[in-house]
């Protein structure tokens, strides 16, 4: 566990030191957004990677904390950060409602129900007057402040931001996969009937996952919501979202608490740079690249960027031990 | 081990990153502009620039694709007429190559795709301020990218003209650096009501019981606010009453429990606001339920589309709404014919609609606040478009001018109504192409 530490403030302290490298705005939007997903992946990653339980309506969570500061700062001029924490606590809530009907589903009917979820909240926002409803919410612009969670003149701070929020989300992640509930939710993924028959309360424990997966991917939300400054029911509760959230964890590596970070970082900057060579050109062509990559990728890989990578240490391990062995034959 | 993993992880991370950094440059906003010319730039001391760049941000994929693409086709015509020289359109900047006031400088339009995603428009508005260095931008057409894309647009105090995005909530937001060319929902309302008198004094239709039609997304509850908002502060007293109003899903895909609805209240009129696919269901559906109105006014939306009229047939006749032009006007206004003409190249011989002349008109608007401004400077090309009335020779009214909303007070729409498969301009009088007909059964058409 202390290794993995190490690693994991290696990787943040890289991803820190990158925009002052980098000075570019687009760069820093592009990490920006890269972080949040990457945050909602290792959200995602705990109910599913660990769990091992597919949810497709993470995005209800996500909108849910969204909103919940947006409301607040809207009507009522109340600071996001305090917006976040209620966003959370509404997000663990409704996740803790949802779970114990769903978790008594299995598999794909797990799935379909998470979706359904999903939809249903939104068509509640979307029918809500109190939050403008279909019309959604433009955020008011005010003078740059770390209260207000607004930064006009700079994307650094949401960048930092959003690297502080990642550093702990995937702290939580990696304290969660070697603690008690970590093992107990990985027996649960392997057998379910196994983990019930040594006595894991199975129902309980997908809960904790499925309310601590909600209340982070609330906390993404309100950074999301103060960062683009916009939000309305059609962006945020999207079958779109949920599967962005799936895909760039499968991508990356699922159950593994480097998969999000990995899958983020590959296919954030894809899209957004296949977009800006490609978009305007309206042929719709930097989407099917995009697409084109995903399919090789699930194809070839259905383990993840992780998978191979692991594949490669290995076999290099392998060869030095082979030629270790070698050298003490002769 | 891990150690090792983990730097591995960071090196691939690194790489593609700086890939995607790479791919952009570095990022003031145009207004701080290092440009040598922005610090002596004055009304005596024109700009010469080889060309200015301006930044069309439209859904070019995604669902409103279609539209996207023909927007982006007004466009290029309207920067086609600008660079080149078109002595024989009597419109501003046509007569010449490029901006005459900046060393007859080329416009330079960079295309951006916000894919009718919202963050994708606020990311690509930033893109194309600080990267491509725009100096004016136009789009978004859906009202929800327009939003996040001007308040970045405000943010670096960089002009936004939108050209057919119709939500009045984007003109309610007091931004001082976006302006809006098509009428918004507010003003199609009340230009609604008087034609509806209009039909009333000169059919003697007796329309008074209003149904309002609705999709659930801004541009839908908006425009059924608008309605409310009229009736109470105006037509309500002059007998008007709403029986019915009916919202339904954006993602519908049967309306008969709403036509239902709507025949139970048996509205004189219905205000409808809808897309291009919904629309062509609810007229189905009402000819399959025998609904008959005696008016249909319809928002900006699917019956503007001249697919309208190749899907329904005749039964898409008599359904009115308003529009910024109509190919039957094309005889009466040279300047919009040739316009026509110019455009009819690029889409393949389809006739220019409403929401495309609008886009059209952003960035004639935009050249012309360039060329007249005589500077590249954002603070100068705003305060001349907020203070100047554009020729505008390609609308009915003539002319463009905003008020201290950012709203072109000159309406640019006039009411259209569907005969014999043609958008004949029915209201008002003057631009009129033909009267307006009554509401006719189904079966006798």
């Amino acid at each position: 566990m202390v290794k993995n530490i190490r690693s994991l403030i290696i990787l943040i302290v890289a991803i820190a030191i990158l925009p002052l490298i980098f000075k570019s705005d687009s760069f820093h939007n592009v990490l920006v957004l890269l972080l949040i997903f990457a945050t909602l992946g290792e959200a995602w990653n705990i109910i599913t990677g660990f769990a091992g339980q597919t949810s497709f309506g993470h995005a209800a969570f996500f909108g849910i904390g969204a909103y919940a500061s947006s409301v607040l700062f809207y009507r009522f001029n109340i600071s996001p950060w305090i917006g976040m924490f209620v966003g959370a606590i509404f997000a663990a809530g409704v996740a803790a409602i949802i779970s114990y009907p769903c978790f008594r589903l299995k598999d794909s009917y797990f799935a379909i129900a998470t979706l359904a979820v999903a939809e249903i909240i939104k068509q509640l926002f979307v029918s809500w007057d109190f939050v403008e409803g279909a019309t959604g919410i433009s955020l008011p612009i005010v003078d740059d402040s770390l209260w207000h969670m607004q930064f006009n003149s700079s994307k650094l701070p949401y960048l930092y931001l959003a690297l502080g929020l990642f550093a702990i989300v995937i702290f939580i992640c990696n304290f969660i996969e070697n603690s008690k509930i970590g093992f107990y939710l990985k027996a649960i993924r392997e057998s379910h009937e196994v983990a019930e028959s040594i006595g894991i309360n199975t129902t309980n424990y997908k809960t904790y996952a499925m309310v601590i997966s909600a209340a982070l991917s609330a906390f993404a939300g309100t950074l999301y919501a103060q960062y683009i400054l916009y939000i309305d029911p059609f962006m945020l509760f999207t079958l779109d979202m949920s599967i962005k959230i799936v895909l760039l964890t499968v991508l990356g590596g699922i159950g593994n608490i480097y998969g999000p970070i990995i899958g983020a970082a590959i296919l954030i900057p894809l899209s957004e740079t296949t977009r800006i060579v490609l978009g305007g050109t309206g042929s719709g062509i930097d989407l099917m690249i995009f697409g084109v990559l995903v399919i090789l990728v699930a194809c070839f890989q259905p383990k993840g960027i992780i998978g191979l990578v692991q594949k490669i240490v290995n076999n290099i391990k392998k060869q030095k031990v082979g030629e270790g062995k070698v050298e003490t034959n002769s | 081990m891990k150690s090792k993993l983990a730097l591995l992880l960071v090196i691939a991370m690194m790489f593609t990153l700086v890939v995607s950094g790479c791919t952009s440059t570095q990022t003031d906003a145009p207004k701080q502009n290092e440009t040598p010319e922005k610090s002596e730039t004055s009304e005596e001391t024109p700009t010469n620039v080889d060309s200015v760049k301006v930044g069309a941000i439209l859904p070019l994929s995604g669902s409103a694709a279609a539209t996207g693409v023909k927007l982006r086709y007004a466009v290029e015509v309207a920067q086609e007429i600008i660079n080149g020289d078109h002595p024989d359109i009597a419109m501003p900047l046509a007569e010449g190559m490029g901006l005459p006031n900046l060393g007859n400088a080329k416009i330079e339009v960079v295309f951006a795709d916000h894919q009718g995603n919202p963050e994708v428009a606020k990311t690509e508005a930033e893109r194309l301020i600080q990267n491509e260095k725009v100096v004016s931008l136009l789009g978004a057409y859906q009202s929800s990218a327009t939003k996040p894309a001007s308040q970045a647009s405000e943010r670096f105090k960089v002009p936004f003209v939108a050209g057919s995005s119709s939500s009045a909530a984007l003109t309610q937001r007091g931004l001082k650096y976006f302006t809006r060319i098509a009428p918004n929902d507010d003003m199609e309302t009340e230009v609604f009501f008087e034609y509806i008198k209009y039909l009333n004094e000169e059919t003697d239709a007796n329309i008074k019981k209003v149904g309002v039609v609705y999709i659930d997304n801004e541009y839908g509850v908006h425009a059924a606010e608008m309605v409310d908002k009229w009736l109470e502060a105006k037509y309500g007293a002059e007998g008007f009453e709403k029986v019915v109003s009916v919202k339904y899903p954006a993602d519908v895909s049967n309306v008969d429990t709403e036509v239902q609805q709507i025949k139970a209240a048996n509205p004189d009129v219905l205000f409808h606001a809808s897309y291009i696919g919904d629309i062509t269901q609810f007229v189905k559906k009402y000819k399959e339920f025998g609904f008959i109105p005696k008016a249909v006014v319809n928002y900006c939306g699917g019956f503007q589309d001249p697919q309208f009229t190749v899907n329904l047939g005749n039964d898409g006749d008599y359904f009115s709404g308003g529009a910024a032009c109509t190919p039957q006007l094309f005889g009466k206004m040279e300047v919009v014919n040739k316009i026509n003409e110019l455009y009819k190249e690029k889409s393949g011989g389809v006739d220019i609609d409403g929401p495309a002349l609008e886009e059209f008109a952003s960035l004639m608007v935009i050249a012309d606040a360039i060329n007249q401004a005589k500077s590249t400077d954002t603070e100068k090309i705003m305060e001349t478009i907020r203070t100047t009335k554009f020729e505008a020779p390609y609308f009915s009214t003539s002319a463009i001018e905003f008020d201290e909303t950012g709203q072109n007070i000159h309406s640019a729409s006039f009411m259209v109504q569907t005969q014999g498969t043609k958008y004949e301009a029915v209201f008002p009088v003057d631009v009129q192409t033909a009267k307006p007909v009554p509401f006719k059964d189904w079966t006798s058409r």
